[in-house]
């Protein structure tokens, strides 16, 4: 065979820029954040263009933590699992003993992940602690707060000044803005996460540190009584999460509670003066917040993709990395300080101190989950009593744990 | 004479061909010689069956009587212990009555419905048929995350279009989907909305191949609209009818589970669910891959008897022309 030669001088080029070309790690970032423009995307589109020798591959398998971790297992079955993976802190659990989430002091070791975690706030590697192992990073953290239309608030004749810390001060103001603009007062959503922050703030957990279920104590009663106080005023008409959304940015609620991470949503649509406050709390009760959201976890088994995954969290540690992420609402984890117009009241909650979103045990957790979740419902629709329904969930949630 | 012998030459040779084709394919690939032959044929679709169908079913059944780590390949025998589980799980009760609710609301109205708009259909003329044929049955086509979204809009308590309506005209607002007493009517209402469509086209071709001469004839024995209707255009449709019935009951117990998801997760506290949504729940929310098989049994086992019920009671009735 002959070689031309400007065949022969190009060879030595392609074996060159061929291992060049393959030196780049590609890893699998999966999650749950919709849209082109999110900013997830703009958080991956900025490290892959520092051209850190890893690409990471922005791969959304769904709109739910529970969508994207049933097809992560398919991809754990089949030896395929995906590098990264942004998984809800309820997950935590599953996360760690069924899914093989990687411990990073096992994968790292401690210089690297004390190095790594520096970056963000002290207090907050308890919270990504599972059974001793550190198994995420605290990128998508949120908290309750409450989001006022200041709007129908002034136009109640409230003063914009005064919005209260103790639901027990906020509930007749709510419902003077009822009776005053003819909007609906308050909304709170239902689900498992803002029952919690009332439980804890009244003294109570839903589940211990030991893994019990305490969701029916007299202080998880007493915060469950305040809970649905707004629906036996009739000013709470109970709506799904999607609903609450929309009738709230269509202005036609006063005050609603609900998760920081909503804020740019809501921003976007609603045209009414928009302010947001911390949670209040009990009264004669310490406070005692909750966050929410999800870790980025490391599934990767190979090393050269958990080095990649490394280099991927100290870009997005970084203050440079984390500054897109805040668009979203989630809060500043880390010690930079990066402005977050709008966001104040969530960072306020979170300098308060923020306990975990609580971690369901065991192998049937995230059924326990949806048990406890079915109770909380009951009670607002008041299908039946606080204690009937807390005693309900625990016996439930008892049993599901039990049988793990 | 000569012409019978000539019918008796051509008698003859054409025995002596049917023989000779007799001789080349019934009795060379008769079943009692051959049966490979028709096994060969039958391959294809035996072997769609056996990989689609059968191994599935048989999977689902052995993955029922274990506990499987799917990640760690792992399989712990239980024995029939989640059938055991399913059928004393008090949710499993609920999505089964919940169920039977969707099918008498939904097989009734999915059948009724588009037969009277098929015979209004049949006695409308113009361009205007093919138009208002289309219409009904674009909902048909959309697919149901982007129908929900609509419908979850309209259905909105606070800001929503039925509700404005509805308070317009003098009545109370409603949390169509958040009230546990209404929630499972309101999936029923999108879920009619979306499917009645479906089987319209086909009760429109069946009423139009009804033979023009049945109807006159029973015209001139001096049957009105209604007799000629019941005695004559419902009996000749009737295959239609009995196929109608048959898949709209598996398309009611299977679409629903799309409009569930989307509208109401089978909330409030499971008062909207039924079982394939109790079974996706078992299987892709809480991951008992063990208990959604012994669910997805019992529910093959229910769309069988219930088929069989149906082939019982009404299959004597149609009338095969």
């Amino acid at each position: 065979m002959r070689l031309s030669r400007r065949t022969a001088l190009a060879m030595p080029a392609i074996l060159i820029a061929g291992p060049a070309r393959s030196a780049d790690a590609r890893i699998d970032l999966v999650h749950l954040f919709s849209g082109a423009d999110h900013p997830a995307q703009k958080v991956i589109a900025a490290f892959n263009d520092r051209k850190l020798g890893v690409t990471v591959v922005s791969r959304q398998e769904g709109t739910t933590y529970e969508a994207i971790t049933t097809k992560a297992m398919a991809g754990i079955a089949a030896g395929r699992p995906p590098a990264i993976m942004t998984t809800g802190w309820k997950l935590a659990d599953f996360a760690k003993k069924t899914l093989g989430a990687q411990d990073f002091n096992a994968i790292y070791g401690a210089d690297r992940t004390a190095a790594l975690m520096a970056n963000f706030r002290p207090g907050l590697k308890e919270i990504c602690t599972v059974g001793g192992s550190l198994i995420g990073l605290p990128w998508a953290m949120s908290t309750p707060v409450l989001y006022v239309n200041m709007t129908l608030w002034k136009q109640a004749g409230l003063d914009p000044a005064q919005v209260p810390a103790t639901v027990e001060a906020l509930y007749p103001l709510a419902k003077q803005l009822q009776e005053r603009t003819g909007k609906q007062g308050l909304i709170f959503e239902v689900n498992e996460w803002l029952p919690q922050a009332f439980i804890q703030n009244a003294g109570g957990d839903v589940i211990t540190r030991e893994g019990q279920p305490a969701m029916d104590s007299a202080a998880a009663v007493h915060a469950i009584e305040r809970f649905v106080e707004p629906r036996r005023m009739g000013m709470w008409n109970v709506l799904s999460i999607g609903e609450m959304v929309t009738a709230f940015q269509s202005g036609a609620i006063g005050v609603m509670a609900s998760s920081s991470a909503r804020q740019s949503v809501i921003r976007a649509q609603a045209q009414f003066e928009l302010a947001l406050f911390q949670l209040p709390g009990l009264e004669g009760r310490p406070r005692r917040m909750n966050s929410g959201g999800n870790f980025l976890a490391v599934y990767a088994t190979n090393r050269e993709q958990r080095e990649a995954a490394l280099t991927f969290f100290q870009h997005i540690a970084s203050a440079e990395g984390f500054r897109p992420w805040l668009a979203t609402g989630y809060m500043n984890t880390t010690v930079h300080d990066l402005p977050a117009p709008g966001n104040e009241a969530a960072h306020a909650q979170l300098a308060g101190g923020l306990t975990s979103e609580t971690i369901w045990p065991g192998a049937r957790g995230l059924e326990a989950l949806q048990a406890h979740i079915e109770w909380i419902s009951r009670i607002v629709n008041g299908a039946v009593s606080v204690p009937e329904g807390l005693r309900g969930s625990r016996q439930a949630v008892e049993r599901l744990i039990s049988n793990a | 004479m000569v012409s019978l012998s000539n019918h008796e030459g051509i008698a003859r040779a054409s025995v002596q061909t049917a023989s000779w084709f007799d001789r080349l394919t019934m009795k060379r690939f008769s079943s009692r010689r051959s049966p490979l032959i028709w096994w060969l044929m039958a391959a294809p679709a035996v072997l769609l069956c056996l990989g689609f169908v059968w191994l599935p079913m048989a999977a689902t059944f052995g993955l029922s009587v274990v506990d499987v780590n799917v990640l760690r390949g792992m399989a712990v025998w239980r024995g029939l212990a989640h059938y055991g589980d399913t059928l004393a799980n008090p949710d499993f009760h609920l999505a089964l009555k919940n169920t039977a609710i969707y099918l008498a609301v939904l097989l009734p109205l999915q059948i009724l419905v588009p037969l009277l708009l098929a015979y209004a259909l049949m006695h409308l003329a113009g361009r205007v048929v093919s138009l208002y044929r289309g219409a009904l049955f674009l909902p048909a086509v959309l697919s149901f995350p982007i129908a929900a979204v609509v419908w979850l809009w309209l259905f909105n308590p606070v800001v929503g279009v039925l509700n404005a309506v509805l308070t317009a005209l003098g009545g109370m607002p409603q949390r169509w989907l958040n009230d546990p007493d209404m929630a499972i009517y309101a999936v029923c209402a999108v879920s009619f909305w979306k499917c009645f469509g479906l089987n319209l086209p086909i009760f429109a071709a069946a009423l139009a191949n009804v033979p023009p001469e049945l109807r006159q004839a029973a015209a001139l024995d001096g049957a009105g609209p209604w007799r000629r209707a019941w005695h004559v255009e419902l009996p000749m449709i009737s295959p239609t009818l009995f196929f109608a019935g048959v898949t709209t009951l598996l398309l009611v117990l299977d679409e629903i589970v799309g409009a569930v998801d989307v509208l109401t997760e089978g909330g409030p506290f499971k008062t909207s669910t039924n079982l394939l949504y109790f079974l996706y729940e078992r299987a892709f929310r809480h991951f008992q891959f063990g208990e959604a098989a012994a669910v997805a049994t019992l529910i093959m086992g229910l769309v069988a008897a219930a088929t069989w019920l149906q082939f019982r009671m009404f299959e004597r009735r149609v009338h095969y022309a």
